[in-house]
């Protein structure tokens, strides 16, 4: 059963590529828009293996972006957490905050990378200052549902068993609020990773996946435009199973507050 | 009708909570404003990398009532998001009520809607550059793309959670293909169809902006007017393009997808009334 779920999709996409492929060869389709798969794959392995000895570039484009994405995701986490645990915890703070992230949320980071390359310059400071913002909002914004979704109950029973006001966040609010913030961080590390690529089309100075794609899209090398989107979804794939789906299961799923 | 006082009582009432909430939503932009303004009027930060709020006030002032640029910008941006986001939201419906019906089709498509879902819809921009053109198409496709697959995803998940037992009435009272589909299906699901389209409208729109300032033959749009603010390094300009993307944002969510809420399953009852 387990198997037979796979044959279908796999079929497809396969003689998707096989026919896609044909096409190339017998130039029914435009090579240089539409290069072949088989095209795709060796523009990927010539950046890779081109300079080969010192430095291959595929690697340092990949390592790049995902440099800054860990650091950028992991700023937005901390701002976030302490962001929404405050406006989860009083009533003021979220009323006043909440409008504010109501509207500034929905504006896209490729849209602030103007404003910041005026003040930060071309390269790192600004993508990873719009990437952090990025990831700083859902994040934000769940852990405040989190902790607002508490009953204060148990934070009353808690302080009469002698548990301080410091000790019953760490006690109380983080694990309770845990699922949410889980969610939250889940989601502001997608944005973020979107946001840092798509920043890096206008922002980079010379590497970045999303450098690559946007450069090779400029002198119209398809080939690599295509590959750096292959690229994209295995990287991101990583990211969710490896990285993210290892954090789940140490914490939420270990403590049961999600179904597994 | 009748007028009676006692509704005009209750509508009193509910004027002053919708006053007092829009007055709670518009005091924090107020407070920030005005200590922006106070540290900027200090000169203790350039004003050509932080204008002030009365100098943005200003430029807004100059680009909405002076000559007008703005509306034309916004308009562009309007008319584009309006074609690709119904076109998002036919196909999505379409395909996802197909992937939802058919087994073989959902379990052929779907393992490659939730690949092609993970790439950030602004990479498709480079392709399409390639493939359409540096002018509309593209930045048209882009709006599609980013409205489709949210609208898709939401639809097949909302047909998919209809109680079974509701299908099987249906059924037995005679309903059958497009019928079932049309009167059970669709108004069931309308919930998650309608999640569907605001996370659209929401992807479709960050996706216009980006698109617009990609797309190198682009004149007019509230994506391109930022970009271009920064030949100028016009930072004015940019915080009046931020502000209207996010407030435009805003509003076709409040506005649009609200009243599809209020005609749809508020008045039908799946959701309380807010």
């Amino acid at each position: 059963m387990r198997a037979r779920s796979w044959i279908l999709p796999v079929l497809l996409v396969a003689s998707f590529l096989a026919l896609w492929e044909f096409a190339a060869h017998l130039k029914w389709i435009n090579v240089s828009l539409f290069a072949s798969p088989s095209v795709i794959v060796r523009s990927l392995v010539k950046l890779h293996t081109r300079r080969l000895p010192e430095q291959s570039i595929l690697l340092t484009h990949i390592g790049a972006s995902l440099q800054r994405v860990f650091v950028a995701a992991s700023i937005g986490t901390v701002a976030g957490v302490v962001m929404g645990v405050l406006m989860g915890a009083s009533r003021i703070i979220y009323r006043f905050f909440d409008p504010i992230i109501t509207i500034l949320m929905p504006i896209p980071g490729i849209a602030q990378a103007p404003l910041f390359i005026v003040w930060l310059g071309f390269g790192d400071p600004t993508i990873i200052t719009i990437g952090a913002i990025a990831a700083f909002f859902p994040i934000a914004f769940n852990t405040a549902a989190g902790v607002r979704s508490i009953d204060p109950q148990i934070v009353r029973a808690a302080r009469i068993m002698g548990v301080s006001r410091a000790g019953s966040f760490a006690r109380i609010y983080m694990p309770s609020a845990a699922g949410h913030i889980m969610a939250g961080i889940k989601l502001g590390w997608a944005r973020c990773w979107r946001t840092v690529i798509a920043v890096e089309f206008v922002a980079a100075a010379s590497w970045g996946l999303g450098y690559m794609i946007w450069d090779a899209s400029e002198y119209i090398r398809s080939g690599v435009v295509y590959g750096g989107i292959l690229l994209l979804m295995i990287v991101y794939f990583l990211i969710e199973r490896l990285l993210l789906d290892s954090i789940e299961r140490v914490t939420v799923r270990r403590w049961g507050m999600i179904q597994s | 009708m009748t007028h009676r006082p006692r509704t005009s009582g209750i509508n009193a009432s509910l004027w002053r909570t919708r006053l007092v909430s829009a007055a709670q939503f518009v005091f924090p932009f107020l407070v920030i404003g005005i200590s922006w303004e106070l540290v900027a009027r200090t000169g203790l930060v350039s004003q050509a990398s932080l204008p002030s709020p009365s100098q943005i006030l200003q430029k807004f002032w100059e680009l909405s009532v002076g000559d007008g640029l703005l509306w034309r910008h916004l308009g562009q941006s309007l008319y584009r998001l309006s074609i690709g986001y119904v076109l998002a939201m036919t196909s999505g419906l379409i395909f996802g009520s197909i992937l939802a019906m058919n087994r073989i089709v959902r379990e052929m498509f779907s393992p490659i809607l939730s690949l092609l879902i993970s790439v950030p819809t602004i990479a498709w921009v480079p392709v399409f550059l390639i493939t359409l053109g540096l002018g509309d198409r593209t930045v048209i496709a882009a709006v599609f793309l980013g409205g489709f697959f949210a609208i898709t995803y939401n639809t097949v998940r909302g047909i998919e959670m209809v109680d079974v037992n509701k299908i099987r009435a249906a059924q037995t009272m005679g309903a059958r293909g497009p019928r079932l589909f049309a009167s059970v299906l669709l108004p069931a699901s309308s919930v998650s169809v309608i999640t569907g389209l605001r996370l659209g409208i929401g992807y479709s729109w960050r996706a216009l902006v980006g698109g617009e300032m990609l797309s190198a033959m682009v004149r007019w749009g509230i994506g391109k007017m930022i970009y271009q603010a920064r030949f100028w390094n016009d930072v004015s300009v940019m915080f009046v393009g931020l502000l209207m993307i996010g407030l435009t944002g805003f509003l076709l969510d409040r506005l649009f997808i609200r009243w599809l809420e209020r005609v749809t399953i508020e008045r039908w009852g799946m959701v309380p009334e807010r």
